[in-house]
C-alpha cells in the first residue's frame, strides 16, 4: 500500500500488521476511497463484519441526495431501490476486488492513491492567507528576487552609418564638438524610426533597440552631459542621459499581489516536501540493485530521504 | 470531471469534508475526522477561497504604470497563435507546460522543453500573446491521462502516451481521423474538461495581463480539417468577455457557421475576430470563389466574412501563404518557405489556386468587380503555431515546435537520422526529404498603447504586419500631397496620418491626383541589415481579371531601382555556410522611400502593400547542422531572406461606390 517506493518486502498479511502500528496506513487500508469515509462520517456502519453489509439512513439519504443533485429532483422509491442496490454492488465488489489484492499490483490504483494523498497533504494548507508579518519576512528574506532594475532615461543623436558610411563616426564626434559647445541638439544628425528620447527603460529594453554594447555603455556611463561616440549597428549616437533610476528594493506595498502568490506557493511546496520527508522517514528501504547498475556510481544525492 | 485538479471545482468530497486540525497535518484524515469534525469546511467556502485566491491573482500584475498613449503610435511585437498542454495534439507531444508558462516565456522568462533543455528568447521578451489551444478536446488529453476520471476508461487510453516518436503518431492519428470527419469520439464527449480547460485559458490570460507592459489576448484555435484540408482560425477575444465554451469544428466545421456563431456573440457584448491560418495547406480551400454550399459568394457572405476575419496569418512554423513561383512566376523571391504537404500528413497540395494570400486579394478585387463586395479584404499578421507552450522565432536559437517528435535535430531533418553517416547516404538509401518546418513568425501592430483595446482595435482596422520571424518595422501609408514626408520624424508621421491613410486603410481616388505611397522600414539589431522594400500591387483591368507585378521601391547600400525591371542591384551580400557570419557592411539599418505607381490607372482597382527584406543570413537548418558539425540537409535552403509584410492599402476608383 503505502510501500509503492519500497520494493515490496513482505506479503500482504506483513503490510497489514504494519497497518496496525501506522495511523496513516490504518487509514488507507480503512478507505480513502470515498464511499468509506463517507460512511466513517455518517457514523453507523464501521467495522463491517466480512459478509455484512448495513446501509444506513444516513447512506439511503446521501444517495437519494446525490441523484437530486444530479437530476434536478428526489429519486422515486423504486429509483432509489435501483441506487441502493447499485452501491451495495459496488461495495461487494470493492471488498472482494479488496480480498483478492486486485488494488495492491495495480498501476492506476497505486497511482490514484498517492495523489489522492498528495493533493491532501497540499490542499489542507492551501487556503491560508499571509499574515502582514510573514509577507514583509518574506520579502526581507527574498530580496533579490523582487529587486527592480536600474533604468534609465535618455537622448541620442543618431549619425547614420546607411547615410554616411565609414565617416559616421567622426560626423559624430562633430556632433559632440557642437553639442559641448552650446549647439541645439534639435539640429543636429540623422532622423530614423529610433526614438531621439527614451523614457525610463531597463538595460534589457534598450538593449532590445539599440544592441547590448550599446545598452551597457550607457549603463555604465559616470557623468553629466552629452558624451559619445557610442557605436550601434546604425551608426554612431551621441547621448545624453536625462534621469538614472538605480536598481532598487520594492516596498512591501508595490509588490503585494505577487509576494501573497509566491508565498502561498513555497507554503504549499513545503507542506508537500516536508509531507514526503515524514513519510519515507518512516520507513527503512533496502534495494537490490541489479547486476549490470551495481558498478555504476550513484549520483550525487541519490536516496536522500527524497 | 478530474476535480483534484481544478480548484474551482466544489466536487472533491475529500476536500469538502476535511479541513485537518495542525497537529494531524492534513494525513491521518479519515481517522480523525470525528475529532475534527467541527472544523468541517463548506464547498462554498472552498470555491470562495479559490475564487479569491484568482481574484488576488489577477491584480498583482495589473496595477501599473499605465503608459502614456502614442496618438503617433508605436509599434507592438506579438504571437497570435501559440499551444500548450491543453491541446490534444502537445499533451501527446509530451508537451505539458501551460499557458502560465506560455506567457512566462513570452514575458522573456525560461521554461523547460519536453525534452528537458531550457527555451529562452535572445530578443527579450514580447509585447503580447495569445495562447490558441485547439478548441476540439481541450484539455481531454490531460483528463485522459488522470486515472480515476471517466476519459480514462476509454479503451485505448493507456497506448495514448509514449515518448516513442512512433507511438506518439499513432495516437496523434486516433485524433486526426475525428478532425478530419468533424465528429467527436463518442467516449470523449463530455466536455467537463474543455469547460475546465477554457477556464484555465481564461483565467490565465486575466492573470498575465499587465495594461501598459504586457497584453494578453483570451483565444482559442477552431480546427476545422474537412477531409484533412486546413481550414484552421484562430479566434481572439478583444476583451475580458468570453462565452463559457469555445465553438469548436465539432459544433460545425463549416467556418460560416463560426461567423455566425461570432455575430451571435457579439450581439452578447462579446467582440472577437477570427483570422485563418495555413491557408497553403487548404488544398485552395480558404479562399474559394463558392460557399461551402456550392454557390458563389454573395454580398451577404463577403459581410459576413469580413465582419468576422478581417485578418490573415500569412507566415508561421508551418510555411508562408503569401504566394509561390507557381503562382507569382515573375516574384523571384515568392520561393520562401514553401511548404506544400497537407498538414500532419505527408500528402502533397495539389491545389494552390485558393490557398494564399495574394492571390486572394486578387480575387477579392474580381469578386468585387462582379458583386460589388470583397470577400478577401484582408490585413496581414503572423504567428508561430508553435506546440511547445513556447515558439522559436530566431534562426539560432530553434527548438522547432512539436515536443519529443522534433526537439532534436536528428528528429527534424538537419542532422542526418542516427543510421546514416551522410545525407547522400540516406538518400541514396531511399530517405525521405523532411518537411519544411520553419521557426515562428511574429505580428508587428501599430497601436497608441500596449492595451487590449488598442492592439485589437489596431487589428480591427489592419494596421497590422506580418514578419518571418525578426522583429523588422514597417510603416506604409498612402496619401496625396505626402511630398517631404519623413517618417523618420514625428512630423513626418503626424502629416502622412493627416494626409494619407496607413496600411490595412482604404484610399480613394481623387481628381486628377496620384497617390503617393510613403514607406519606411527598419532591421531587427538581432538579425540581419535590410536589403530592400518592395511594394506589391494587385489589381482587376476593366473585365475583372486581376494582375499581380512586385515593383522594388527603396535599395540598401545606395542602390538605385532599374526603370526598366524595378529591380534594385545585387547589394552581393551573402553568409557564410561555415560560420553563419554575414556581411555587416552589406544592406541597411533603414530604408525608406516615397514612391508613385508608374502603372497607377485611376479607373483600376488595386491594392498595394509593402515587403521588406532582409539580407540572406543562415536557416535554422544551417545552424543544427554547423553545431553538430555535418553538412547541412541538401534538400533544405541553407540560408534564407526573413522579411516583413504588411497589410495592404486598397485603392479604389471614383465614382465607384462599391
Amino acid at each position: 500500500m503505502m510501500t509503492s517506493e519500497t520494493p515490496q518486502t513482505a506479503g500482504s498479511r506483513g503490510a497489514f500488521s504494519r497497518a496496525a502500528r501506522e495511523p496513516l496506513v490504518q487509514f488507507l487500508v480503512a478507505g480513502l476511497v470515498l464511499f468509506t469515509a463517507n460512511g466513517l462520517l455518517n457514523g453507523e456502519e464501521q467495522q463491517r463484519a466480512q459478509d455484512e453489509i448495513a446501509v444506513t439512513e444516513g447512506r439511503v439519504e446521501q444517495i437519494a441526495e446525490s441523484y437530486r443533485l444530479l437530476s434536478g429532483r428526489p429519486p422515486s422509491r423504486a429509483e432509489l431501490e435501483a441506487l441502493v442496490d447499485d452501491f451495495i454492488l459496488e461495495e461487494i465488489y470493492y471488498r472482494e476486488a479488496v480480498a483478492m489484492g486486485l488494488d495492491a499490483d495495480d498501476t492506476i490504483v497505486r497511482r490514484r492513491m498517492r495523489q489522492k494523498l498528495e493533493f491532501l497533504a497540499e490542499d489542507a494548507e492551501a487556503s491560508k492567507e499571509p499574515s502582514e508579518e510573514e509577507l514583509a519576512a518574506w520579502l526581507a528574506s527574498h530580496k533579490q528576487d523582487y529587486r527592480l532594475p536600474a533604468r534609465i532615461s535618455f537622448r541620442q543623436i543618431l549619425a547614420s552609418r546607411d547615410r554616411r558610411g565609414a565617416k559616421a563616426t567622426s560626423d559624430a564626434a562633430e556632433f559632440l564638438k557642437a553639442l559641448k559647445t552650446g549647439a541645439d541638439p534639435e539640429n543636429l544628425g540623422d532622423a530614423s524610426m529610433l526614438p531621439s528620447a527614451l523614457p525610463l527603460t531597463t538595460q534589457e529594453g534598450v538593449a532590445a533597440l539599440f544592441g547590448e554594447a550599446f545598452a551597457s555603455t550607457l549603463f555604465e556611463h559616470k557623468g553629466e552631459g552629452w558624451f559619445g561616440p557610442v557605436a550601434s549597428p546604425f551608426g554612431a549616437h551621441n547621448i545624453f542621459i536625462l534621469s538614472q533610476e538605480p536598481a532598487r528594493d520594492p516596498a512591501l506595498d508595490d509588490v503585494r499581489g505577487k509576494l501573497r502568490a509566491d508565498w502561498i506557493e513555497a507554503r504549499r511546496r513545503k507542506t508537500r516536501e516536508d509531507f514526503r520527508a515524514r513519510l519515507r522517514q518512516r520507513y527503512e528501504v533496502s534495494i537490490d540493485w541489479p547486476g549490470v547498475y551495481q558498478d555504476q556510481p550513484a549520483p550525487a544525492g541519490a536516496m536522500s530521504a527524497d | 470531471m478530474n476535480d483534484d485538479f481544478d480548484n474551482n471545482q466544489p466536487g472533491n468530497f475529500i476536500r469538502m469534508q476535511i479541513k485537518l486540525c495542525a497537529r494531524c497535518f492534513l494525513i491521518a484524515a479519515a481517522l480523525l475526522i470525528a475529532a475534527c469534525a467541527q472544523e468541517t469546511s463548506l464547498s462554498e467556502e472552498t470555491s470562495e477561497a479559490a475564487k479569491q485566491t484568482s481574484e488576488a491573482g489577477a491584480g498583482e500584475t495589473s496595477a501599473p504604470p499605465p503608459s502614456r498613449p502614442n496618438p503617433l503610435r508605436n509599434v507592438y511585437f506579438g504571437d497570435l497563435h501559440l499551444h500548450t498542454r491543453n491541446s490534444y495534439d502537445a499533451y501527446l507531444f509530451n508537451v505539458r507546460a501551460t499557458p502560465e508558462d506560455a506567457y512566462a516565456y513570452a514575458k522573456g522568462g525560461t521554461i523547460k522543453h519536453p525534452m528537458g533543455f531550457d527555451l529562452q528568447m535572445n530578443s527579450g521578451p514580447l509585447d503580447f500573446l495569445a495562447v490558441t489551444d485547439h478548441a476540439e478536446y481541450l484539455g481531454v488529453l490531460e483528463a485522459i491521462d488522470t486515472p480515476g476520471t471517466e476519459y480514462s476508461k476509454a479503451p485505448y487510453a493507456k497506448d495514448l502516451f509514449s515518448s516513442d516518436r512512433g507511438d506518439v503518431i499513432a495516437a496523434f492519428g486516433h485524433f486526426v481521423v475525428s478532425l478530419r470527419t468533424g465528429e467527436i469520439l463518442p467516449e470523449l464527449s463530455d466536455m467537463s474538461a474543455t469547460k475546465s480547460a477554457w477556464r484555465q485559458t481564461i483565467d490565465s490570460a486575466e492573470r498575465n495581463y499587465e495594461p501598459g507592459v504586457f497584453t494578453t489576448f483570451i483565444g482559442y484555435e477552431f480546427t476545422s480539417l474537412p477531409e484533412m484540408r486546413n481550414l484552421h482560425r484562430n479566434v481572439i477575444f478583444a476583451s475580458d468577455k468570453a462565452p463559457p465554451a469555445p465553438f469548436s469544428a465539432f459544433d460545425a466545421q463549416n467556418p460560416e457557421d463560426l461567423w455566425r456563431w461570432l455575430d451571435a456573440k457579439r450581439a452578447e457584448g462579446m467582440e472577437a475576430l477570427a483570422i485563418p491560418h495555413n491557408a497553403n495547406a487548404s488544398d485552395g480551400t480558404m479562399f474559394e470563389r463558392v460557399k461551402w454550399n456550392g454557390q458563389p459568394i454573395d454580398r451577404a457572405y463577403a459581410e459576413l466574412r469580413m465582419r468576422n476575419e478581417p485578418l490573415v496569418e500569412i507566415i508561421q512554423t508551418k510555411g508562408q501563404s503569401e504566394t509561390l513561383p507557381l503562382l507569382s512566376p515573375n516574384d523571384e523571391f515568392a520561393g520562401f518557405e514553401v511548404m506544400d504537404l497537407y498538414v500532419g500528413s505527408i500528402k502533397p497540395v495539389t491545389t494552390f489556386a485558393g490557398g494564399y494570400v495574394r492571390d486572394a486579394l486578387k480575387r477579392g478585387l474580381e469578386t468585387e468587380a462582379r458583386i460589388g463586395a470583397n470577400p478577401y479584404k484582408m490585413g496581414v499578421v503572423a504567428g508561430s503555431d508553435g506546440h511547445n507552450a513556447a515558439a522559436p522565432y530566431e534562426e539560432d536559437n530553434y527548438f522547432a515546435n512539436h515536443g519529443v517528435l522534433d526537439g532534436k535535430p536528428e528528429l527534424r531533418g538537419s542532422v542526418p537520422p542516427p543510421d546514416y553517416e551522410s545525407w547522400d547516404a540516406y538518400y541514396a538509401d531511399g530517405g525521405r526529404a523532411p518537411r519544411a518546418m520553419g521557426s515562428g513568425g511574429l505580428t508587428g501592430v501599430w497601436a497608441e498603447e500596449n492595451t487590449r483595446a488598442s492592439l485589437f482595435a489596431a487589428m480591427r482596422r489592419k494596421e497590422t504586419f506580418g514578419t518571418s520571424g525578426p522583429r523588422i518595422r514597417v510603416r506604409l501609408f498612402a496619401g496625396y500631397g505626402l511630398e517631404g514626408v519623413n517618417l523618420a520624424t514625428d512630423e513626418g508621421v503626424r502629416a502622412a496620418y493627416e494626409n494619407g491613410v496607413p496600411m490595412g486603410g482604404d484610399l480613394v481616388a481623387k481628381q486628377d491626383e496620384t497617390p503617393q505611397f510613403a514607406v519606411i522600414a527598419m532591421r531587427d539589431i538581432h538579425s540581419a541589415p535590410l536589403q530592400r522594400i518592395q511594394i506589391v500591387k494587385g489589381w482587376t483591368d476593366e473585365t475583372g481579371k486581376s494582375f499581380e507585378k512586385v515593383f522594388d521601391v527603396a535599395c540598401a547600400d545606395n542602390g538605385a531601382v532599374d526603370p526598366a525591371t524595378h529591380r534594385c542591384p545585387d547589394n552581393g551580400a551573402t553568409a557564410d555556410l561555415e560560420t553563419c557570419e554575414f556581411s555587416e557592411d552589406k544592406g541597411d539599418a533603414e530604408l525608406q522611400s516615397l514612391w508613385t505607381d508608374p502603372e497607377f490607372d485611376p479607373a483600376q482597382n488595386a491594392f498595394y502593400y509593402a515587403r521588406v527584406l532582409e539580407n540572406p543570413t543562415c536557416r535554422w537548418s544551417t545552424w543544427d547542422a554547423i553545431r553538430a558539425g555535418v553538412a547541412p540537409n541538401p534538400k533544405l535552403a541553407k540560408t534564407i531572406q526573413e522579411r516583413a509584410y504588411t497589410s495592404p492599402i486598397w485603392f479604389t476608383p471614383a465614382n465607384d461606390d462599391q
